[in-house]
C-alpha cells in the first residue's frame, strides 16, 4: 500500500500538489517503524542543565521546586531546523520518457519534503528556484501559511532556460545566512569538476548540503530503434547518434559520471542521493529524515 | 513479348508508392529530445551511409516485387514459333459418345476418323477422351501411338446427353494446366441440342485450336417415345385401373401412323396405332395397366422405322404393394373429420393408405409405430400417456398431422407440436366474415399441387407462435395456418384450423383432396418408389429413417457399381446408363427404377456450319485455316504463350527476399540484456 501511494505514476493523477505531499508523507509515516531517530510530537527528550542565556520559558519549575536546580526540559519537537531547497527549473528537467517527467518528480519530492518539514517537524522551510539565475525565492519561515506559499512557488516553477550553477550560487550565499539544511534538487548535467566548486561554499556556514540527483530512466539507458537525431533540450543542439553507441559507450560514460559525482560530493562533505523518476519517493524522504536526525 | 491484359500496366503508377514511402521515411526521421547531449557523440557519417545502403536495397526489392505483380496481372506472353513447338503440342482427341451417337454407324465413323487423325499426327503428344454428359479422359498426354489407338477403339457408346458448354469448360480447365498449345479434335454428330444455352460458355482459350470432325452432314428424321406418364406405385389388389399416357414425337419426320405397344415384363399387353403429325407429337393413352405384386418392368415402344432404334422405347417400373395404414384420432362424437379425410384419401387415384379412425378414448391401446402417419383432429384433451407415446413415435421418425380447431382454442399450448397459442381468430366478426390464404410456400408439394388453397374460406384459426417451426401457409392477416416442425427424426405438421368443415370450407373445396393426398405421401415418406428417371439423374438411396442401413445397387448390366464403403455411406447414386436399376436396403426395402436417355438426344438436327465456324473462331488464331485443312501439317506461325506463372514465381521469390531483408533491417531492435 505504501509503495503504491509513493509511486510517481500514481501521484501524477493527483492534481493538487498539497494533496500529493500529504499523500506521500502520510503514507510514508504510516509505514515507518517506531525509531529513536525519528520523533514528531511534543515528546519529552531529556533534561539539560541551565546555562545562562537559555530561554527561561523552558525551565522545569517543578524540578527546581524539588531540587533547587535549574533544568531545561527538552522536547524532540522543539529542535527546530532550517530547510532550504534549491530547485533546478531548467529546460532539461522537463524531459520524461514516461508519465512523470523530472520536473514533476522534483515537484512531488520537494512538496513532500516541505510537508514533512513544516507539518511534521515544525521546521522553517524555504525555496529557491533557479536555472541560469535565481527565479524565485521564498524565505524560510515557520509562519502560518508558509506551506501554501512554498507549494504555490513550486506550482509556478516551470522549466525554462538552461542550468548554470556558478552564477546563481554566488547569490545563494546572501540568502543562506542562518545555519540549516540545504537540499539541491537537479539533474546535474554538469561535470563534477565544475559543479562541486560551485556549490561547496554553501557548506561554509555550517549548512548540511545534500544533492538529490533526479534522472529519468532514459537518461541512463536511452532507447533508440535506429540512427536518430537527438536534440539537447537546453541548448537545442542536434546530434546524430547510432543505437550501438547508446548501448555501450554512452552507458559507460554516464555510469562513470554518476560515480564520479557521488564520490566527489561525498568527498566534499555533502550528501548525494540518486533518484530515478520511476522509483517511489520514500527513499528520498528517508534520506532527509536520517540527515535531520543526525543534526540534532 | 506482349500482354494479354495490357490495361493492368496502369498499375505501374503504383510504383510511386514505395518510392514515396521511402523518401518520406528518410525525410521524416523525427528528432528525439534528450535532457543533455553531454555524453553523446556524433556518429553521423557512419550511420547515414549504413542506412542509405540498407534502404536502397530494400526499396529496389519492393519496387521489383510490385513491378512483377503488375506484370503478372497484365498476363505477358511471348510469341513462339509453332514449328518449334510441334514436339510440345498436345493433340486432344475427343470422341462424342452421347446417346445420339448410337444412331446408325455414327460412333464407329467417329472412331475411324479419330484413328485417321492419329495416323496423320505422327509422333505428336496425344490424349484421348470420350464425351457423353461429361468429359472422360481415356489416357494421359502420351506419345505412344498404339496406346492412343487402343483408347480410341475402347470408347463405348453411352447414354448421356452432351453439352458443348460443359465440354468447353473442361477443355478450358485442361488448357490452364497444360501450357503448350492444344490441338483439339472433336469427333461428333454435332447435334444442335448439344449447344450451350449461352454461346460464350463454349468459348475456348487462346492456346486451344478447335477442329471439328462431323460424322453426319445433315439432320435425319427420327421418331421417339418422348415421355411416359405412369405411376410408380399401385396399391392393393383392388386398386383402381391405372392410366399410362405416352407422348410420341417426330423430329424432321413426315406425318405417319406409328404402332405403340405397352410392354410389361417383356410381354406386350396393349398395342395402339397413333397418327403422328409431320414433325409433331401425338399422345397415346393406355387406360388400364395391370401389374402383379412386386416390381414390374414396363416399357412403351414404337415400331422401328428410322435409323435410330435405340430411342424407340421408354422404360418405367411399377410396384404393386399393400396400402399402408394411417390413423386418425378425433374427439368422441366428431364424425365429420374422419369422413372428409377418409373420403379425400380414397378419392385419390393412387391412394396408398387405409385410414383407421378412432376416438381419443380408444387411442391409448394403439401402437403408433404400426401406422405410416397419424392425424390428430382437433382433440380437446390428449391423455398424457397418448401424448408421450406420440412424442416418442415422432422422435423415432414418425409423422403427425395436427389439426387445431375450436377445441384447441381453450388451451395455452398445442401438445406434441409444443407451440404457444397466442390468441384465437374468429373471422365471423371481420367484414367479409372469413379470411383467405395470404401467402404460401410454393416449394411445398402439398400446397403447390392444391393450387395454393386459392378460394378456401377460413372462419376460425388459432394464432400459434411459430418459434423455430417452418411456416408454410399464412392467412391474409399473417396468422400462420400450416406449420412444420422437426422433432427428433420425425416431423409434425400443424394446421391451425379444423378438418371438420366447421371452422373453414376446406374439406368441401377441390384443393382438399390433393392436399390430403400429398400430405399423406409426404408424411409417410413414400414418394420415391418406382417410376422413371433420366440418365445422369441422382437416386436417393436412403430416407431419414434409413441412415446407417447398407444398400445394394444392381445396374442394367447386372453389376454392382457401389464399393463397400459407398454402399455403407453414400446418400445418392448417379444413374449413368439407360435400363433398369435395382436398389435393396438391409431393412428389406426394395426399389426399382427405369432409366431413360434424355429426350433431347432424339432430335438429330445438326448445328449449322456457320455456328460451328464461329465456335472454331473462338480458339487460337488460325483456327479457321486449320479447320479448312484438318489433319494437314501445321503451318509455321507465331503462337503467343502466356508466361504469367513464371512471373508469379519471381513474385514469390522477391516477396521472400523482401521479408527477410525487411525483418533484418526494420525489425524491432532488442535491448541487450
Amino acid at each position: 500500500m505504501l509503495q503504491r501511494f509513493l509511486d510517481p505514476s500514481v501521484l501524477a493523477s493527483i492534481s493538487s500538489l498539497d494533496l500529493v505531499a500529504r499523500t506521500v508523507v502520510d503514507g510514508f509515516v504510516a509505514g515507518l517503524h517506531r525509531s529513536p531517530d525519528f520523533g514528531f510530537s511534543q515528546e519529552f527528550a531529556e533534561y539539560q542543565a541551565y546555562t545562562p542565556g537559555d530561554d527561561l520559558r523552558h525551565i522545569d519549575w517543578n524540578v527546581y521546586a524539588r531540587s533547587e536546580r535549574l533544568y531545561l526540559k527538552r522536547f524532540r519537537g522543539e529542535t527546530n531546523s532550517l530547510l532550504t531547497i534549491l530547485l533546478d527549473a531548467s529546460n532539461s528537467m522537463q524531459f520524461g520518457s514516461h508519465r512523470v517527467n523530472k520536473m514533476d518528480y522534483a515537484r512531488y519530492l520537494t512538496a513532500s519534503l516541505f510537508y514533512l518539514a513544516v507539518h511534521g517537524q515544525r521546521d522553517a522551510a524555504g525555496l529557491i528556484t533557479f536555472d541560469d539565475e535565481i527565479r524565485n525565492y521564498i524565505r524560510p519561515s515557520t509562519r502560518q501559511g508558509q506551506l501554501h506559499r512554498l507549494l504555490a512557488g513550486l506550482e509556478h516553477a516551470e522549466p525554462r532556460a538552461r542550468t548554470d550553477f556558478a552564477k546563481p550560487m554566488r547569490y545563494f550565499q546572501e540568502f543562506l545566512k542562518r545555519r540549516g539544511m540545504v537540499i539541491i534538487v537537479s539533474d546535474f548535467w554538469e561535470s563534477p569538476e565544475t559543479l562541486i566548486p560551485s556549490i561547496e561554499p554553501l557548506r561554509y556556514h555550517g549548512n548540511e548540503v545534500i544533492l538529490f540527483h533526479v534522472l529519468d530512466p532514459e537518461d541512463v539507458r536511452p532507447k533508440l530503434t535506429g540512427p536518430s537525431i537527438l536534440v539537447d533540450l537546453e541548448t537545442r543542439t542536434e546530434l546524430e547518434v547510432t543505437p550501438d553507441y547508446t548501448k555501450k559507450e554512452y552507458r559507460d560514460k554516464i555510469q562513470a559520471h554518476l560515480t564520479n559525482l557521488r564520490d566527489r560530493t561525498q568527498g566534499a562533505g555533502m550528501g548525494y542521493f540518486l533518484l530515478m523518476t520511476d522509483r517511489p519517493l520514500d527513499a528520498a524522504l528517508r534520506e532527509y529524515l536520517s540527515l535531520r536526525g543526525a543534526r540534532k | 513479348m506482349g500482354f494479354f491484359s495490357p490495361w493492368f500496366l496502369a498499375g505501374l503508377a503504383g510504383l510511386a508508392l514505395p518510392l514515396y514511402l521511402h523518401l518520406l521515411k528518410r525525410q521524416t526521421m523525427k528528432p528525439k529530445e534528450v535532457s543533455s547531449l553531454m555524453f553523446f557523440e556524433s556518429r553521423t557519417q557512419a550511420s547515414t551511409r549504413h542506412r542509405r545502403l540498407r534502404y536502397f536495397l530494400l526499396l529496389s526489392l519492393r519496387l521489383l516485387l510490385l513491378l512483377l505483380l503488375i506484370l503478372a496481372f497484365a498476363n505477358p506472353f511471348v510469341n513462339r514459333d509453332t514449328a518449334t513447338l510441334a514436339s510440345q503440342r498436345l493433340v486432344l482427341l475427343v470422341v462424342d459418345n452421347s446417346f445420339s451417337m448410337r444412331a446408325g454407324t455414327r460412333l464407329a465413323d467417329a472412331k475411324t476418323a479419330a484413328l485417321g487423325v492419329l495416323g496423320d499426327k505422327g509422333a505428336a503428344r496425344g490424349q484421348v477422351a470420350a464425351f457423353g454428359s461429361q468429359l472422360r479422359l481415356m489416357t494421359q498426354p502420351i506419345e505412344d501411338q498404339s496406346a492412343l489407338r487402343s483408347a480410341v477403339i475402347a470408347i463405348q457408346p453411352g447414354d448421356g446427353h452432351g453439352n458443348f458448354g460443359e465440354l468447353a469448360r473442361a477443355v478450358r480447365a485442361m488448357a490452364e494446366a497444360v501450357h503448350t498449345p492444344i490441338e483439339f479434335h472433336l469427333f461428333s454428330d454435332m447435334q444442335r441440342t448439344q449447344l450451350a444455352g449461352n454461346f460464350s460458355d463454349m468459348a475456348l482459350p487462346a492456346n486451344v485450336k478447335l477442329i471439328t470432325h462431323a460424322v453426319v452432314a445433315k439432320a435425319q428424321p427420327n421418331w421417339t417415345v418422348e415421355s411416359v406418364d405412369a405411376p410408380g406405385q399401385v396399391w392393393g389388389k383392388d386398386a383402381k385401373p391405372v392410366h399410362v399416357q405416352a407422348v410420341i414425337a417426330g423430329y424432321g419426320t413426315p406425318a405417319a401412323n406409328r404402332t405403340v405397344s405397352l410392354v410389361v415384363s417383356d410381354k406386350t399387353i396393349a398395342t395402339k396405332t397413333v397418327a403422328v403429325p409431320a414433325n409433331g407429337r401425338a399422345t397415346v393413352d393406355f387406360p388400364a395397366l395391370e401389374v402383379p405384386y412386386g416390381f414390374s418392368r414396363c416399357e412403351v415402344k414404337i415400331d422401328s422405322a428410322d435409323g435410330f432404334p435405340a430411342d424407340d422405347l421408354r422404360r418405367f417400373a411399377v410396384q404393386r404393394s399393400d396400402p399402408q395404414k394411417a390413423l386418425l384420432i378425433h374427439n368422441y362424437g366428431d364424425n365429420r373429420s374422419p369422413l372428409y379425410v377418409g373420403a379425400a384419401l380414397s378419392a385419390a387415384a393412387q391412394s396408398a393408405f387405409i385410414l383407421e379412425s378412432i376416438s381419443v378414448n380408444e387411442a391409448a391401446d394403439r401402437k403408433p409405430s404400426n401406422y405410416a402417419f397419424i392425424v390428430l383432429s382437433d382433440v380437446s384433451s390428449v391423455p398424457s400417456l397418448l401424448e408421450h407415446s406420440l412424442i416418442e413415435y415422432v422422435r423415432s421418425g414418425g409423422s403427425l398431422l395436427i389439426a387445431a380447431g375450436t377445441s384447441a382454442g381453450s388451451r395455452t399450448r398445442i401438445p406434441i407440436f409444443d407451440g404457444r397459442v397466442v390468441e384465437t381468430r374468429d373471422y365471423n366478426r371481420v367484414p367479409d366474415r372469413y379470411m383467405a390464404v395470404g401467402s404460401s410456400d410454393s416449394s411445398y408439394a402439398a400446397v403447390a399441387r392444391a393450387d395454393s388453397w386459392r378460394g378456401v374460406k377460413f372462419f376460425y384459426a388459432i394464432d400459434v407462435d411459430p418459434g423455430d417451426a417452418r411456416v408454410i401457409v399464412r392467412l391474409g392477416d399473417q396468422t400462420p395456418l400450416l406449420l412444420e416442425k422437426r422433432l427428433g427424426e420425425g416431423r409434425v405438421l400443424l394446421l391451425t384450423s379444423g378438418l371438420d368443415n366447421l371452422t373453414n370450407d376446406f374439406p368441401l373445396h377441390p384443393a382438399f383432396v390433393p392436399f390430403i393426398e400429398q400430405t399423406a405421401r409426404y408424411l409417410a415418406g413414400s414418394e420415391r418408389q418406382g417410376g422413371a428417371h433420366p440418365v445422369d439423374a441422382y437416386l436417393d438411396l436412403r430416407t431419414a429413417r434409413e441412415q446407417g442401413q447398407g444398400v445394394e445397387i444392381t445396374d442394367p448390366e447386372g453389376k454392382r457399381p457401389l464399393t463397400l464403403a459407398e454402399a455403407a455411406k453414400a446418400q445418392t447414386f448417379q444413374l449413368t446408363e439407360a435400363g433398369y436399376y435395382q436398389l435393396r436396403l438391409a431393412n428389406g426395402r426394395q426399389n426399382e427404377v427405369g432409366v431413360n436417355p434424355d429426350p433431347k438426344e432424339s432430335n438429330l438436327d445438326v448445328i449449322p456450319d456457320d455456328v460451328v465456324a464461329l465456335w472454331q473462331g473462338t480458339g487460337g488464331e488460325g483456327a479457321k485455316e486449320a479447320a479448312a485443312a484438318p489433319g494437314g501439317p501445321a503451318p509455321s506461325r507465331k503462337t503467343p504463350e502466356s508466361i504469367w506463372w513464371y512471373v508469379m514465381l519471381l513474385v514469390l521469390a522477391s516477396a521472400v527476399a523482401e521479408s527477410v531483408l525487411a525483418s533484418r533491417y526494420l525489425g524491432t531492435q532488442r535491448e541487450d540484456s
